[in-house]
């Protein structure tokens, strides 16, 4: 029935004035922080002059005109620049969640630029613009083959673009890795530092945006029409494929001259549109520029705020992974107010093969391929004179130190797998999964309290912390999809925006140059290297005793996909299921992420792999997909340990490097089916 | 109005259901008797699919009482309810990957619960249900590949294999064609014969709710407008009432009045 009491409080007309009372809120911040930052730095006053013609004698007025302006400056620049390309992208995409950040777009772009500092240098001295500008072409041009085949619906789009950029920070990561004295550096950028010196950025910024915000102006018309669907656009006599191309152009453009002078900064690009909109700038021409002005709005006040709080803690923060920091809270705002398009949920609802089959024999042949794996891999290895057969019983064999590894792969590689079935049934919705709902970052922000709050953690401690971490995420992000009705879309986003707010959190604990950072990016990546033999056998007992326990959930998992409703009609106590079957994901996701971090896609690639092989029972279903995760990262972890030998890849990187590109293809095939 | 022929399957005492402001449905006092076909009708937003949703526990009441069998709904257990009514949501969901067969075997959670076995009784059930609703041609296929009729069918089929003695169903023929209308109100009005099943359920259509209910209850602007036999309620001014635009009635060959709206 079309009057339902929610369908009425969307269709209220969300508060303007508040919006509005936000955007001017930030530009006050903003004002006063620059105020702050100024007085701090010349309580003497004159400010001023000391910026248009600083005493070259004293240090302050030359910090004031070289330093504290060009940033100040660059700040309102970029901001402007990502609102507008934000507006962009929605308006070319009709898609209210399209942005430089969610399409992939700025860790493209930066991941080009990584990869030419360490490879080709050379490259630059054509202008690292061009490069940020190839990196974000190329990432764009990606999801849009991706997510072709679905008539470029909303949410295929985004989904492929946030894990075609997470794959690109993965990539990012790696590159890191093995040149670690790139490493403080490179983390800045990729987290969006705004520390200058000199107006060189300035300079480098304001033509080349001002040149895109021209060709945005030129091409203001055009884009009004491309709001209509496309027949009736044709029809007024718009080549819609050119004009959508220029627009793109122009948005990737806007961004990469962004990420190559800044880094990335994250979520302005989302935010600000939503705010304009939210706002009440109907228009294209009046809602653009207002997305401008509310982007560098947010920036200004951001970085103000960032400068502020260096002050008083004495260290660098990078401003980009603060606008995360806040601009994913706000975007957990906005979900609910979004207005999607109803047909984009459809898109997505699994379709599977008529194979119905006999799961005993898929399972054995499963495990029997993990066995194979397991000895494969404990067995034989590279070492400085060639391959190796590594026996047990031989005191000096590498078998003692590989089967901890591979045991602690599999565990985790189980674990992840039941974590990302268990959600998928819950929430009802394919793409759901540990690591695109943020859990694991939740884990991942729980290990790293404490592990900078309690000086010597053991790994029990560490544990209750990343279940505990882990279970907040979910929590928060039930009470987001209570909210919106259990959209699965919205959960989605609620979810990314969890992610991106502890992966912001773990940036600037990491940029801080804290020795423990070091520990938590070898963590963070995946890393099995440093599992002893008793933590492998704990990890692997956890890891059986939650598939022994698995039997006695199986039912709810079978009716849970099937509605609410459904559910409570045929009996099913709601509260008390889903409370536990909230709590054996997340503490399968915590263990899981103590041993091989929060990157790898198992979780979401598993159950799916599960399910292609037509294991479609609850409980096949999970069985499938906990072999199967762990034969990825037994794999992934034989692969790190011997692709680059003597150099190691941790386990958890080099499955998402498998697991990320199996994601976006299973994203693209699905499309099909639908 | 015709005295109910066997003891009240549900009591309400005064039950309304208000979300803030507004009142989906105000106080209603009204009894409904076991073992007939009683059809809800309304125009849309009339509170028909709330009152079902109140009777299927789906939602609590927000005041007044409501009784199934003599006792509060609210006092009854969560599984032990389910044994008793079954409830088909408005619209089906997705069934993922769920071949008929597995999607009727549902219907026997009640009675077996999280943990318990799944016996030969319970197997027999849902064989017998598969018969009972003719599913048996689609019970090894899976349910998202199936026809909307087809898909229908299997829904009531697990209604059915929950063996409850009341079926409260929310617009069952909401998207089927003419044919798959009637196969599946036939359908619902014979278990309600063979078995004595107390059947309720939201109709959109008149016509329909006249031919296969005993008994229909007209709710307007979420209060209780006219109940009666379908004689009693398809009468032009009694519609009139109901649905807001004048309404001609004519005599079938058969027997029955059809309603239709005056042009």
């Amino acid at each position: 029935m079309a009057d339902t009491p929610w369908a009425r409080r969307r269709a209220r007309a969300p508060s303007r004035l508040g919006a509005a009372a936000l955007v001017l809120g930030f530009a006050a911040i903003g004002l006063a922080g620059t105020v702050a930052n100024l007085a701090m730095l010349l309580p003497g006053g004159g400010w001023w002059a000391a910026i248009v013609r600083p005493d070259a004698g004293l240090p302050d007025q030359l910090l004031a005109a070289y330093s504290f302006a060009p940033r100040l400056v660059v700040s309102l620049l970029a901001g402007a620049a990502l609102g507008l390309a934000g507006a962009i992208l929605q308006q070319v995409l009709r898609n209210p969640i399209a942005s430089p950040t969610t399409l992939g777009i700025e860790s493209g772009a930066n991941l080009a630029l990584s990869a030419a500092l360490i490879w080709m240098p050379g490259l630059l001295g054509f202008g690292r613009e061009w490069v940020t500008l190839t990196g974000g072409l190329l990432t764009i041009a990606v999801v849009f083959l991706l997510s072709r085949r679905s008539g470029f619906a909303p949410l295929v789009v985004i989904l492929a673009g946030m894990v075609a950029g997470l794959y690109c920070a993965s990539l990012a990561a790696l590159l890191a890795l093995f040149e670690s004295h790139y490493l403080a550096g490179l983390f800045l950028w990729g987290a969006g530092s705004l520390s200058l010196q000199g107006w060189e950025e300035p300079l480098f910024l304001a033509p080349r945006l001002g040149l895109a915000g021209l060709a945005a102006i030129l091409l203001l018309r055009p884009l009004a029409l491309l709001g209509m669907e496309d027949a009736q656009t044709r029809s007024l006599g718009l080549s819609v494929g050119m004009v959508r191309l220029a627009a793109l152009l122009v948005a990737v453009a806007l961004t990469a001259f962004v990420v190559a002078s800044v880094g990335c900064i994250g979520f302005i690009g989302l935010a600000a549109p939503a705010l304009a909109r939210i706002a009440g700038a109907r228009r294209i021409g009046p809602w653009m520029l207002a997305s401008a002005a509310t982007g560098a709005a947010l920036l200004w006040a951001t970085d103000q705020m960032v400068q502020v709080a260096a002050v008083i803690s004495a260290q660098m923060i990078p401003t980009g992974a603060v606008t995360a920091l806040f601009g994913a809270p706000l975007l957990l705002w906005i979900i609910p107010r979004l207005r999607l398009p109803p047909a984009a949920a459809g898109s997505l609802s699994v379709q599977l093969g008529q194979s119905v089959g006999r799961p005993g024999r898929r399972l054995l042949l499963l495990g029997g391929l993990l066995l194979l794996a397991l000895t494969l891999s404990s067995l034989i290895g590279p070492t400085a004179t060639g391959w190796s057969l590594a026996l047990p019983g031989d005191p000096s064999s590498a078998w003692a130190l590989r089967l901890p590894r591979a045991l602690a792969a599999l565990a985790g590689g189980t674990l992840l797998a039941v974590a990302g079935c268990v959600l998928q049934r819950l929430t009802r919705n394919p793409m759901a999964s540990p690591e695109v709902m943020g859990v694991s970052a939740g884990a991942a922000g729980g290990l790293t309290v404490a592990i900078f709050l309690i000086a010597e953690t053991s790994r029990l401690e560490q544990m209750l912390a990343a279940s505990l971490g882990a279970f907040l995420a979910l929590i928060v992000l039930l009470l987001a999809a209570r909210v919106s009705k259990a959209n699965p879309e919205r959960i989605i986003l609620a979810g990314i925006a969890i992610g991106a707010l502890l992966d912001a959190l773990v940036s600037v604990l990491m940029a801080s140059g804290d020795p423990r950072a070091i520990l938590l990016f070898n963590w963070m990546t995946g890393s099995t290297y440093g599992v002893d033999a008793s933590t492998a056998g704990a990890s692997l007992l956890a890891a059986l005793v939650l598939l022994a326990l698995l039997p006695l959930v199986r039912r709810w998992l079978g009716m849970l996909p099937l509605g609410e409703d459904t559910a409570r009609a045929l009996g099913v106590p709601l509260g008390a299921g889903r409370l536990l079957l909230l709590m054996i994901a997340a503490v399968a996701t915590a263990l899981a992420t103590l041993l091989v971090g929060p990157l790898s896609f198992v979780g979401l690639v598993a159950p799916h792999a599960a399910r292609l092989l037509g294991l479609r029972r609850p409980l096949s279903e999970l069985y499938g997909a906990a072999l199967i995760g762990a034969f990825i990262l037994v794999t992934a972890d034989f692969l790190g340990r011997t692709i680059a030998f003597p150099w190691q890849m941790p386990a958890g990187l080099v499955a998402s490097m498998i697991g990320a590109p199996a994601f976006l293809w299973l994203l693209s095939r699905k499309q099909d089916l639908a | 109005m015709s005295a109910p022929p066997s003891p009240a399957l549900f009591e309400l005492v005064d039950a309304q259901m208000r979300i803030g402001a507004r009142t989906l449905l105000h106080p209603l006092s009204l009894t409904v008797p076991a073992g007939r076909v009683v059809g809800l009708i309304g125009h849309n937003g009339s509170g028909k699919s709330t009152l079902l949703k109140l009777l299927a526990r789906q939602h609590a009441a927000t005041g007044g009482e409501i009784r199934f069998e003599g006792r509060p709904l609210w006092e009854w257990g969560t599984r032990a309810f389910a044994r008793r009514v079954a409830y088909l949501p408005q619209s089906s969901p997705a069934t993922g990957s769920m071949s008929g067969r597995e999607l009727v075997a549902l219907g026997r959670y009640p009675w077996h619960g999280a943990l318990g076995r799944f016996t030969a009784v319970d197997r027999q059930k849902v064989e017998e249900a598969i018969a009972l609703t003719d599913t048996g041609a689609f019970a090894d296929r899976l349910v998202d590949t199936l026809s909307g009729g087809e898909r229908q069918r299997v829904w009531i089929a697990m209604l059915v294999a929950q063996d409850a003695g009341c079926l409260l169903l929310d617009e069952p023929t909401s998207a089927l064609d003419i044919a798959h209308q009637i196969e599946t109100l036939t359908l619902i009005r014979s278990l309600c014969r063979e078995r004595g099943t107390g059947v309720i359920v939201v109709l959109h259509d008149v016509n329909m709710a006249a031919r296969f209910c005993d008994d229909i209850i007209a709710l307007h602007g979420g209060r209780l407008i006219a109940r009666g036999t379908p004689q009693e309620i398809v009468a032009p001014d009694t519609l009139a009432r109901i649905y807001g635009i004048a309404m001609d009635v004519m005599r079938q060959d058969g027997g029955g009045y059809v309603a239709m709206p005056r042009i």
